[in-house]
């Protein structure tokens, strides 16, 4: 055993309580902030009226689906070369928080697409891979599960993880091909006539928001690995009895 | 060296003649049922029996790659293999190939029986029949694939398809609308070519990453 990897993790575990704590105070105001400028000042569409007002949550939600997934992949390719700890769990920690954006994107696009595309949903090239996404998080998850031996499973899903990352643009693009090919309902793709700026920047503001979210779920869930992880150990039970 | 690897795939599978003919059987099994459950009406079933006989493939290639080195792995031959000189990226190739030739092929070899059967155009016939020969070996590297990540398992009877059926999506879009360009005229190279592309892209890398991902499995 490691003694300096055992103390990166505790570093990390004494550090951040406070941070995290900081940074869920932060995003809760900048949540507030986000949905006054979103529901109020910005201005309303004169295509689609206000309903495409859920476009602040689902843009960027759709986004960090995609962003987290990244981010899995790339600490669990770090884990797999280096075998450092804390980004084997940061790897797996990230599973749950990216299959999280990746519904609540499905579910806004899906309530967004009722009044716009008349039904809730439609096998639409992005709605279908943000779709195979959700199984793609899935899959790692439970693949996580069913292993015993957590770190020998943080092994195996960083390995499906990257994997799936080659394939994420092969399946975007190969849907996006197919959807294109026979389109059924004429639907009336979201053409962005390049947004106006007071409706653009809520959304850079909201993507900022959830980045900043992201991070504190981010940093709370990797505690919480590493305390499952460490819960045995003696520094853990010290730190947690002062 | 391969003459001996080709020698012993051959005679494990000739052993028990069961591993040849079940995927065959289960195949026309499944055919079957599709009528039963949709009608018999000619119309329909000549519409979605391209579709069908995929999904059939899907099945069986799932159920054929799902414990792969299951035995193996408890007689200890994937130990042999990994700390042996040999190159057992070559050992996994010919495995990979062997498994498709015995659960694929035949299933291909049967497709002209299968097109007489539910009337399926000369055309039509021959597409499904490209579409599977560039198709399947890569289902079948994916699904090997699969059943190596879960190989710590002691139960992964559906988690295997579960984690890997998205990974079978490229494969599937291209084969389907190949078929389907096909049946209203239109020219399908392209389908083909993206197939070729992906074939070529997963076969000669697969045996590197099964042994990458055996390592892992093994190294616990």
């Amino acid at each position: 055993m490691n003694i300096s990897k055992i103390a990166n993790l505790r570093f990390f575990y004494t550090r951040t309580e406070s941070i995290a704590f900081i940074l869920s105070i932060l995003s809760f105001l900048l949540f507030c902030i986000g949905i006054y400028w979103g529901l109020y000042i910005a201005p309303t569409d004169y295509l689609q009226g206000d309903s495409y007002r859920i476009m602040y949550v689902h843009v960027p939600a759709a986004w960090l689906s995609l962003q987290v997934y990244i981010i899995m992949a790339f600490s669990g390719f770090i884990a797999l070369v280096w075998k450092i700890k804390i980004m084997e769990i940061a790897s797996i920690q990230c599973a749950p928080i990216g299959a999280f954006f990746t519904i609540i994107a499905l579910i806004t696009g899906m309530i967004w697409g009722k009044p716009t595309w008349g039904t809730y949903w439609v096998w639409d090239a992005m709605l279908t891979s943000e779709l195979i996404l959700l199984f793609l998080y899935i899959g790692i998850m439970v693949l996580y599960s069913a292993f015993s031996d957590k770190r020998q499973a943080v092994k195996v899903t960083s390995l499906l993880a990257i994997i799936g990352i080659i394939n994420i643009p092969i399946i975007h693009y190969s849907v996006e091909w197919w959807n294109t090919l026979h389109q059924g309902p004429t639907v009336t793709k979201f053409e962005k006539p390049s947004a106006h700026i007071t409706m653009l920047l809520p959304l850079l503001y909201m993507l900022f928001t959830f980045n900043v979210y992201f991070l504190t779920v981010f940093i709370k869930r990797v505690r919480l690995g590493i305390y499952l992880r460490e819960k045995n150990s003696k520094w853990l039970e010290e730190y947690l009895n002062d | 060296m391969i003459k001996a690897i080709v020698k012993t795939e051959l005679a494990i599978y000739f052993r028990n003649l069961n591993s040849i003919f079940l995927p065959l059987i289960f195949f026309f099994l499944i055919l079957s049922v599709f009528p039963l459950i949709l009608g018999t009406d000619k119309i329909l079933l000549g519409k979605i029996i391209p579709g069908m006989i995929w999904i059939t493939v899907i099945l069986t290639t799932l159920l054929s790659s799902n414990n792969f080195f299951r035995d193996d792995f408890k007689n200890g031959v994937i130990e042999t293999y990994l700390t042996s000189d040999a190159s057992i990226e070559l050992v996994l190739f010919f495995r990979i190939v062997s498994c498709w030739v015995f659960t694929c092929l035949p299933v291909i070899i049967f497709i002209p029986l299968v097109s007489l059967l539910f009337e399926i155009s000369f055309q039509n016939s021959t597409i499904i029949l490209l579409t599977l020969i560039l198709g399947t070996p890569v289902l079948i590297s994916i699904g090997i694939f699969g059943s190596a990540l879960t190989l710590g398992l002691a139960k992964n009877n559906i988690l295997t398809p579960v984690i890997i059926i998205p990974f079978y999506i490229p494969v599937l879009i291209f084969s389907a609308s190949a078929i389907e360009a096909v049946s209203i005229g239109l020219p399908f190279t392209m389908q083909i070519y993206i197939l070729l592309a992906l074939l070529v892209l997963v076969l000669p890398t697969m045996p590197y990453l099964l042994k990458y991902t055996l390592e892992l499995s093994i190294n616990n």
